[in-house]
């Protein structure tokens, strides 16, 4: 969602040239414009940047909520700097990042499959197919693949055991071994998603002109693909790779519901071991600073999709080629 | 003429794989579907084929127990759209068509909270709220979507507010409409489509929504359906027909609403991605 303000800007820099064109005009405090806002700023004052802020402040004390809070510096950093589960939970990250990456390579090929339809109506058709996985509540899919997963009545396991497979029949998200990847496998193909949606429409984009130019000179249809649609598609998958690394940092309801980050951690991510520090453990200073570290970690990379948006903008139109 | 025959045998080809793309993606849910028909018995007998008779009865019993779930999930999403349309389409308005001292500065900091994720605020908001003593009431749901939907609602708002010519607002003005009668009769109206998209963002959030209602709310009269269902699954982990069949009651309401407004849901979805529409 932070993509936005790249259009935004542009709009913007329209409207104020326009502005500085009409004849200036009395300059009068219009009250009623402060009032109207008030609303907005209150609302978004109080419950997104006091909280965001606040997080900042208390991650510095050993954080009472209902008592005394006592000054610790930089205490629940260096705790952090220790703390072996905080750190596991980024390496899942890590493999959770490469995992999303990689599996591009099904919705890049269904998306390359979709624009070769000739059809327009197979098109609709095949593509609402496709996304309407994205229709379901997160939680839903997780429960169910939850339900594919179970060892007993698992469907997985079930489907082993009549095809005479049953050695190979495991407690899928209960071992240290399996579970991580059995989390990574939720959703497969993975297709219904914003990164077909971005393949999709990019490939959609390309200018009928080239793609008739390149048929003239004879380029086939693989070398197509190579030579046209992947360059063109460049600067939206880059955009795509830090949209994804924001939300993998975000990962957490399909290890809550599956795993709760077990077995022995071996599913932990950054916002359960946030959530258990405080609600389990009771650490609410530590968790904020755990809190504030990954608040500013996001921070850091969502300001890499506005300053490469903010690049891409002057090459638009082709400008990769 | 056999040049046509393979680009046509081609275009079956492609056919077939992309409908098997779909039927993997669509297994899961298609699965739900044909166990929520079933008793323990027919399942355990043959779990993927349909098997007759089909046990209706199964929605019943779900519907009894996620129905509270639903209500609460409408109840939230509807005050929180109509808190986040009345507040953003006023202030995405002056944003757009006035001039005023610090008007950047107040766009700006709207819109640098689209960088910060809701989740980093959890734990202090928790603290507030608690502190504020709304812990298991539906205020505690609705301020923080209403806070959340604001910054969206207000940017995309103010960007659609620019796009309309100005010659619209100088005619009206002209005319003698006041500020409040052109966002009545003129902004209002021209912006349905946006609101729209913002209404149903703001469904789809409140349904998928899980930490915040996990920790804020542990009555269960008050649970939405994301967590609610996770409830619902421990208490029918043994019952799989009426398990699938709460699953699907569950999400019909988002499916229906994604089917039939794709183009609205898409467009907020990828937001302002350029070229992507």
């Amino acid at each position: 969602m932070v993509m936005l303000d790249q259009t935004s800007a542009v709009t913007l820099a329209a409207t104020e040239a326009e502005e500085s064109a009409r004849p200036p005009r009395r300059r009068v405090v219009r009250w009623w414009i402060y009032l109207a806002l008030l609303p907005l700023a209150a609302i978004v004052g109080l419950f997104s940047y006091y909280p965001a802020l606040s997080a900042i402040f208390w991650s510095f004390f050993h954080w009472n909520p209902a008592s005394q809070s006592i000054p610790v510096g930089l205490g629940n950093y260096a705790t952090m700097a220790g703390d072996q589960i905080w750190w596991t939970s980024f390496r899942n990250l890590g493999y959770i990042f490469v995992f999303s990456v990689v599996s591009w390579a099904i919705p890049l090929l269904a998306a390359e499959l979709l624009i070769s339809l000739r059809s327009a109506r197979w098109q609709f058709v095949m593509r609402t197919l496709l996304i309407i996985p994205m229709a379901f509540p997160a939680v839903v899919t997780a429960l169910v693949w939850g339900f594919f997963y179970s060892p007993n009545d698992g469907v997985i396991n079930q489907t082993l055991k009549a095809l005479g497979l049953q050695a190979l029949a495991q407690n899928w998200t209960g071992q240290g071994s399996t579970a991580l990847l059995s989390l990574l496998f939720v959703g497969f193909p993975f297709i219904a998603g914003l990164p077909f949606l971005i393949f999709y429409s990019s490939l959609q984009n390309i200018p009928t002109e080239v793609l008739e130019a390149a048929q003239l000179d004879g380029v086939g249809r693989f070398a197509r693909f190579w030579q046209i649609d992947l360059p063109l598609m460049a600067s939206q998958v880059r955009i795509l790779v830090f949209l994804v690394i924001v939300g993998t940092l975000q990962y957490g309801l399909v290890a809550q519901v599956l795993t709760a980050g077990g077995p022995n951690n071996a599913t932990m991510v950054p916002i359960l071991r946030m959530i258990d520090v405080a609600f389990q453990g009771g650490d609410w200073g530590y968790s904020a600073a755990l809190s504030t570290t990954l608040f500013f970690i996001t921070l850091a990379f969502g300001a890499v999709v506005v300053l490469v948006r903010k690049a891409d903008d002057g090459t638009a139109d082709g400008g990769a080629m | 003429m056999s040049t046509t025959r393979t680009r046509e045998s081609r275009q079956l080809s492609l056919k077939a794989v992309l409908i098997i793309l779909a039927v993997v993606s669509l297994a899961p849910y298609l699965f739900m579907l044909v166990t929520s028909l079933k008793t323990n018995q027919q399942f355990a007998d043959s779990f993927w084929q349909i098997s007759l008779p089909l046990h209706f009865e199964n929605y019943a019993t779900a519907w009894n127990q996620i129905a509270p779930y639903l209500v609460n999930t409408v109840i939230v999403a509807t005050l929180s759209i109509v808190l986040i349309l009345a507040i953003a389409s006023v202030s995405g308005f002056v944003l757009a068509r006035y001039r005023f001292a610090g008007k950047h500065f107040i766009y700006g900091a709207v819109l640098v909270l689209m960088m910060v994720p809701s989740l980093a605020k959890l734990i202090p908001l928790f603290i507030l709220m608690k502190d504020l003593g709304l812990l298991n009431t539906y205020v505690v749901l609705v301020i923080p979507y209403t806070a959340g939907g604001l910054v969206l609602g207000t940017i995309l708002i103010r960007n659609f507010v620019e796009g309309i010519p100005q010659s619209l607002f100088d005619a009206a003005r002209i005319d003698g409409a006041s500020g409040a009668r052109m966002y009545r009769s003129l902004m209002l109206p021209l912006s349905l489509p946006v609101l729209g998209t913002i209404a149903l963002l703001i469904i789809s959030e409140v349904w998928n929504d899980y930490f915040w209602p996990l920790l804020a709310i542990s009555n269960n009269d008050l649970r939405t359906v994301s967590v609610g269902l996770q409830f619902f699954q421990g208490q029918n982990f043994t019952d799989y027909g009426p398990l699938m069949a709460g699953y699907l009651l569950a999400s019909l309401p988002l499916v229906v609403l994604f089917t039939f407004l794709s183009k609205y849901f898409l467009a907020g979805v990828q937001g302002g991605l350029p070229g992507a529409h």
